[in-house]
């Protein structure tokens, strides 16, 4: 019952803060929601027993995404940038697909569907998500660790100031 | 116990308003931090069918999802700070260069 309680609170935190992520005019304050919004995501993991994500969640988003957002924005020249436009009356398209999922929310949050029974799985404890982790996921783990070293290589050359061959 | 509703319901409800703002605004950063949301709002339904079926896979995929979330703000970011370089803007409606 407590971590049901826990959850609706941050769950709820979750949501208006995220709210108020996409209405800032000033993307600063919008960061700042957003680090609000990651936290509140990972007390949410940790009402559903998942500390590990929630760990992750924190030192990775918390500690990690916030902080290149929030350099980002100091790197830039905020003084530079030619003010937003804004159209009152967005196009057909565009409202479409939000109003679907939508409704598909409203569909999901009242339909009435029995708890799925506990699968033969070994349970939620960090030993048992190490163990699957490195035996029966190890070919995605190994090409994750892939895919970050490309994509350390790559931004640092598109973020470079000069491109390669009139760097010398 | 934490009914199956309520997860989904907040994991799609997250998706929604980063749906709403990547279509929404024309800031290339806010547009960036609600692919964020999207990416935590599915975070969100793999945690919690994680803890209903009493399984780690969820998990497992989640930390993918985050890894793959990782790569994206990496990668996002330069190409956002090159595109700042030249053309001193961040609304996307001035995104028109290859236009014929």
């Amino acid at each position: 019952m407590s971590s049901a309680i826990i959850f609706y609170f941050f769950a709820a935190l979750a949501v208006v803060s995220a709210v108020l992520v996409i209405l800032q005019k000033n993307a600063m304050h919008s960061v700042l929601y957003l680090a609000f919004t990651v936290l509140s995501v990972a007390g949410v993991f940790l009402s559903l027993q998942a500390e590990y994500l929630g760990a992750i969640q924190i030192l990775v988003y918390g500690g990690g995404i916030v902080v290149l957002y929030i350099f980002v924005i100091i790197i830039v020249n905020l003084k530079e940038i030619r003010p937003e436009k804004r159209k009152f009356f967005p196009k057909l398209s565009i409202v479409a697909l939000p109003a679907l999922l939508f409704i598909q929310i409203i569909h999901v949050l009242f339909t009435n569907r029995p708890t799925p029974p506990a699968g033969a799985e070994t349970g939620l404890e960090f030993t048992s998500l190490a163990e699957m982790l490195f035996s029966n996921y190890l070919v995605p783990f190994e090409l994750a660790s892939i895919l970050l070293l490309a994509v350390l290589i790559g931004a640092i050359i598109i973020a470079r100031r000069k491109l390669l061959h009139d760097s010398d | 116990m934490i009914p199956i509703n309520a997860v989904f319901g907040l994991g799609l409800v997250l998706f929604f308003i980063g749906l709403v703002g990547v279509l929404f605004r024309k800031n290339l950063v806010i547009m960036l931090m609600s692919l964020e949301l999207l990416l935590n709002g599915v975070n969100v339904i793999f945690a919690g069918l994680s803890y209903i079926l009493k399984s780690p896979r969820g998990s497992i995929f989640a930390i993918f999802v985050i890894i793959m979330a990782v790569s994206e703000a990496a990668v996002g970011f330069a190409l956002v700070l090159s595109y700042f370089r030249q053309k001193k803007t961040y609304d996307v409606d001035e995104l028109n260069d290859l236009k014929g």
